[in-house]
């Protein structure tokens, strides 16, 4: 039902409010179920005011509800406390404000929460969100870590100190937030997108020391579970806990027990990797060293082995040829001659054998040399 | 007398180079000159490995020296 109106003919205060009121008013009694982020309780006053803030995101309405209303709820309301409402929407003409107006109020109890919260681990187990080939293995040296934690924190000490300690040059990016109450969902989930976009962040970590299960519920909340899932920077939760685990640990990428756990599974050890280096060092030393030394023991074995061939072929025919002259030796007529005997030779050049060969030019060889000689008789 | 091989050939190939002339020398039944040539050529050869192994040995000692590990 539009309202016609224009800068010639506008329409009064009172028209506008009266049909907002009128439309606000069609949407009739709702269930709405928030978390009481604000409640001031005026004493003496018939109308109670508290702001009903949605869990997952930051928007609020504020319930208007009378004394006896708000006195029958159990345990009596008080700030962060998770509740459902039964109201019309109020559309207030006097200041133009809306609110709920509530006819019953219930505290949802801690049962009911966990109830809830184990209908919901069934469903993102069923999406698989929880998956273990979904998780990202962490870098070995991350360039930053980020951190996201409570101010001031015990955790935020603990991470930092425990990481600096094992490899002291790590880099980290910390992001202090609400870890507890009704601007923990918020400030986690943005502070994570944050860190998130940031390239030379490689892990991210969620620190909190522990707490009551309702102090933990921001960490089991859905909209925070599934903006860790879809994160593409590996994410360590760290949140300390006693009895069931938030269900942040089922979707990071690891799950610590402490905050210190985490500070130990982010960084290597400097200490170890300086070690395993020298050792390798010492190993790589020795291979090649040793295998230089056996070369060279090769080398001066095929050295000598190579001499020893030569040497004896050379030695071998040294006395071959040693044994060989002395033979020629006693075989050649020198030996007889230096026993005094002569060869005679005659004038034709033939050796003298008997009287007859003599003739009367004769040429006489002996060991020292020749001469001539003359036959006179026979 | 033939040339030394060039270091760019490997410290492999002159050892096993090497193996080879000692394997026919030992086996016998050639020359003297031969034995006297192979020989020669077995003195070259070792003189280049020894000279790469050397140069491994230096390699490796300027490495690791405390100047390198800076």
């Amino acid at each position: 039902m539009a309202l016609e109106t224009s800068a010639e003919s506008p329409a009064a205060v009172r028209t506008v409010s009266r049909l907002l009121s009128d439309w606000i008013g069609r949407l009739g009694g709702i269930w709405v179920d928030g978390q009481v982020a604000e409640f001031r309780r005026r004493p003496g006053a018939r109308n109670l005011y508290l702001t009903l803030r949605d869990p997952d995101v930051d928007m609020s309405i504020t319930v208007v509800a009378g004394v006896a209303v708000i006195g029958a709820v159990e345990p009596p309301l008080a700030e962060g406390q998770r509740i459902i409402v039964f109201g019309k929407p109020e559309f207030w003409t006097g200041r133009g404000t809306l609110s709920l107006r509530a006819k019953e109020i219930r505290a949802v109890g801690l049962g009911e929460l966990l109830a809830q919260l184990a209908r919901l681990r069934e469903l993102l187990t069923a999406e698989g969100l929880f998956a273990a080939d979904r998780k990202k293995p962490l870098p070995f040296l991350p360039r930053r870590v980020g951190l996201i934690c409570g101010r001031n924190s015990a955790a935020m000490h603990d991470v930092l100190v425990n990481a600096r300690e094992r490899w002291p040059s790590v880099q980290f990016v910390v992001r202090e937030v609400a870890v507890q109450g009704v601007q923990a969902v918020s400030g986690v989930s943005e502070a994570l997108a944050e860190l998130d976009a940031l390239t030379d962040i490689d892990v991210i970590v969620i620190a909190r020391g522990g707490g009551s299960v309702e102090d933990l519920l921001p960490f089991s909340n859905e909209t925070l579970v599934r903006a860790v899932a879809a994160c593409a920077t590996p994410v360590v939760s760290a949140i300390g806990h006693e009895q069931d685990a938030p269900l942040i640990d089922f979707v990071a990428d690891l799950r610590a027990s402490t905050p210190t756990d985490a500070a130990k599974r982010i960084v290597p050890s400097l200490a170890e990797q300086a070690a395993l280096v020298s050792s390798l060092r010492t190993r790589a030393h020795r291979v090649v060293v040793g295998q230089l030394d056996r070369e060279s023991q090769r080398v001066t074995d095929l050295r000598r082995r190579s001499r020893t061939v030569v040497l004896n072929a050379i030695s071998s025919r040294e006395s071959e040829i040693g044994h060989l002259s002395a033979r020629v030796r006693t075989l050649s007529p020198a030996a007889t001659l230096e026993r005094g005997y002569a060869i005679v030779t005659n004038a034709a050049g033939v050796i003298v054998r008997t009287p007859d060969d003599a003739d009367s030019a004769l040429d006489v060889r002996v060991s020292g040399g020749r001469f001539t000689a003359t036959r006179t008789s026979s | 007398m033939t040339k030394a091989k060039d270091p760019g050939t490997g410290y492999e190939a002159a050892r096993d180079e090497l193996v080879g002339i000692v394997a026919k020398l030992e086996a016998g039944g050639i020359s003297l000159e031969e034995s006297v040539a192979l020989w020669e050529r077995g003195e070259e050869l070792a003189k280049v490995c020894t000279d790469l192994l050397d140069s491994a040995r230096q390699a490796v000692a300027e490495a690791e020296s405390p100047a390198a590990t800076d």
